[in-house]
């Protein structure tokens, strides 16, 4: 029987080519749909994980999560640095680190940050070592710069048309290990350097600023509300759209052989985002509690995703309904195009039951002919769809730095399960004409 | 080896006010070689369908030796017509892509009875109807050697029956004579009972009794000697 059926196959190849297409495209964008949707959620999630706590200024939680996590450029409002502080000398504290943005490198961000942040959201270095000096700065693992490079900040970035600043530059010390998020592609600096270049905090992190801060304690007003005496502040988390104010207004140097110092004072400039090491999970719901009045907000990453997630769900839905279609009008072709087939072929179908096969046999036959070319276009379509999740997910890593975990699970096997027992049962249909068909009036014909 | 006993056949189809074939009472001995003639419409193809069981009976009895096929339920009918009618068309119905041997073996091997004396039975009738190439694909062949595989085909199971339905009708003279040789000496080597729907008159001659169809009723049942004759 399978050389009889692959026989006729080899002589119908082109229509059952045909068939195998038409079953693959549709079933790979439902795959790719799925894929890419999970693989997002995942990828997104396991960037946010290392990051329990936010705390920012009032505003949008969304951005800061965008801006904080996945460094997404954009105009945030500034925390008080007395915050900092506050938050550095909580003992249900593990660690707090600030994070300063705005500034780029050969399109990759630069990050103000912490040691502590640093050692506890990285499994190591790849070469090199931890910053020690003002003017020393870290390479995330995706960025392509090696160790020794210079680093001269651009505020923004050159897409938006930043300006490079005037201050000498960075030096790179080490390069980390990966973390399949978007800090792989940050370039890190001591958050004291990024004050520095933006002309705010203690001068080499002991003098006392003084004008600088005077009168910030306890504010953070959104960007927009942000007087010109206090245009320096922006600076830190600024897009390239204020970029000539910034500028006119900078007059900060950093000192390359300055030693970092990471004790945060009264003094301390605002920041745009605090990332906050909670002890216990419990201290983690207390924290952010407290830090959701007034002037500040903390927000759990976790939650500001599941948000997005939602909307991503109603999107994936949209999709798959769209992919849905796609496969029920290719389902209903393909009966269409078999029954004719099976009508086609009354004579030889009838000859086979004339010459004594059985009809279970004249059923099996037919049946298992669109079976196996609908099977073969699933397993094709689930490939062709898992290509395509990887091809977009690799264009959006090189992109945000956000690795996406592209793989099957078991609700794509279930998923399959049901494309065959569709299959089994359309593949009936022809089979079924053909079981019932008379082979007297089949030889007639 | 089985002889044809048909009482009081009627077959009607929907809308036609007579039946296209209506038989009281006609007997074939076993072994005997018949020939089935007539003219277009007269009911020839109906009474081979009927006597091989590919339609249902509806009215009447058609006996081969102890079976009544009206008795049959369709797939019964199927099976007996399987182990006991070798069945060759006009049209070869040979299936194209497959092979000379994979074709006489095809309804064997859907039946799952092709086993290893089957298949070597096989290769002797392809050198029996005179074929030297087993694995030649059919659709290379001229159609003479086309229904070579197809009478193959029809005797593999050694059938006590033989049905033909003008089996030289698609032929050139050679060949069709050919066939018809080939035809009547596979059924005398197994002692089959041979029935031949023709309109071929030298096949017709050289067969032992001739029926004539005219309307669906036998018009003329006519023996060897007065067809000479």
């Amino acid at each position: 029987m399978i050389g009889f059926i692959l026989a006729d196959l080899r002589r119908l190849w082109l229509g059952g080519a045909v068939v195998i297409l038409l079953v693959a495209l549709a079933t790979a964008l439902g795959v790719a749909v799925t894929l890419q949707e999970r693989s997002l959620r995942l990828g997104s999630a396991r960037a946010a994980d290392k990051f329990d706590l936010v705390i920012g200024a009032a505003g949008s939680e969304t951005q800061l999560i965008l801006s904080s996590i996945f460094l997404q450029p954009a105009p945030l409002p500034l925390v008080d640095g007395a915050v900092l502080s506050k938050l550095a000398a909580d003992p249900r504290v593990a660690w707090a680190a600030p994070v300063g943005f705005g500034d780029s490198f050969a399109g990759y961000p630069i990050v103000g940050t912490t040691t502590s942040l640093v050692s506890s959201t990285t499994s190591g270095f790849t070469e090199g070592k931890m910053f020690a000096l003002e003017g020393e700065a870290l390479l995330g693992a995706a960025v392509n710069l090696p160790l020794g490079a210079e680093i001269k900040p651009m505020h923004g970035t050159a897409e938006t048309g930043g300006n490079t600043h005037a201050s000498p530059a960075y030096k790179v010390v080490g390069k980390l290990q990966p973390t399949g998020t978007p800090w792989d592609r940050a370039i890190l600096v001591p958050i004291q350097a990024v004050w520095h270049v933006h002309g705010l905090g203690e001068e080499h992190g002991h003098h006392d600023e003084g004008e600088h801060h005077e009168g910030e304690a306890g504010q953070a007003e959104p960007v927009a509300q942000i007087s010109a005496s206090q245009g320096r502040k922006y600076a830190l988390a600024l897009g390239a759209a204020s970029s000539r104010h910034v500028e006119e207004e900078h007059h900060g140097s950093v000192d390359p052989d300055a030693p970092i110092v990471e004790t945060f004072g009264a003094g301390t400039p605002g920041l745009p985002a605090i990332l906050v090491k909670p002890k216990t999970i419990a201290d983690a719901y207390r924290l952010r509690q407290e830090y959701r009045t007034g002037s500040t907000l903390g927000v759990f990453p976790g939650e500001v995703l599941t948000g997005l997630y939602a909307t991503l769900g109603d999107a994936k839905m949209v999709l798959s309904a769209v992919a849905a279609g796609s496969q029920g009008l290719v389902a209903a072709a393909l009966v269409l195009v078999t029954v004719i087939h099976v009508g086609q072929r009354r004579r030889q179908i009838g000859a086979l039951r004339a010459f004594g096969a059985p009809r279970g046999s004249v059923f099996l036959i037919v049946w298992l002919e669109l079976f196996v070319l609908v099977a073969l276009g699933v397993g094709i379509g689930f490939l062709l769809g898992l290509g395509a999740a990887h091809i977009g997910s690799q264009v959006f890593t090189a992109k945000s730095g956000v690795i996406l975990p592209v793989g099957f699970t078991r609700e794509d096997l279930r998923l399959a399960l049901i494309l065959l027992g569709f299959a089994a049962v359309l593949a009936a249909v022809p089979a079924l004409l053909a079981y019932r068909q008379s082979p007297a009036t089949a030889l007639r014909a | 080896m089985l002889p044809l006993k048909i009482e009081s056949l009627a077959v009607s189809f929907p809308g036609l006010a007579t039946p296209v074939l209506a038989i009281d009472n006609l007997a074939i001995a076993a072994g005997s070689r018949i020939a089935l003639t007539g003219g277009s419409g007269s009911g020839k193809s109906t009474l081979i369908n009927i006597i091989a069981g590919l339609e249902r009976i509806r009215t009447g009895r058609v006996v081969w030796g102890e079976q009544n096929l009206a008795d049959l339920s369709e797939g019964r009918r199927d099976r007996w017509r399987a182990a006991n009618i070798g069945l060759v068309m006009q049209d070869f119905h040979l299936f194209p892509g497959l092979s000379a041997l994979d074709n006489i073996l095809l309804p064997a091997r859907l039946s799952r009875v092709a086993s290893a004396d089957v298949i070597k039975r096989a290769h002797m009738l392809l050198d029996t109807v005179g074929l030297k190439r087993p694995e030649q694909h059919v659709e290379t062949m001229s159609r003479g050697e086309m229904q070579r595989v197809a009478i193959a085909r029809a005797i593999l199971r050694r059938p006590g029956v033989i049905i033909a339905d003008e089996p030289t009708a698609s032929l050139d003279l050679e060949s069709g004579a050919a066939v018809g040789d080939l035809l009547l000496s596979v059924a005398s080597y197994a002692g089959s009972t041979l029935i031949i729907a023709t309109h071929d008159q030298r096949l017709v001659e050289r067969l032992d009794r001739r029926l004539l169809l005219k309307g669906g009723r036998i018009t003329g049942d006519t023996d060897h000697k007065e067809i000479a004759a």
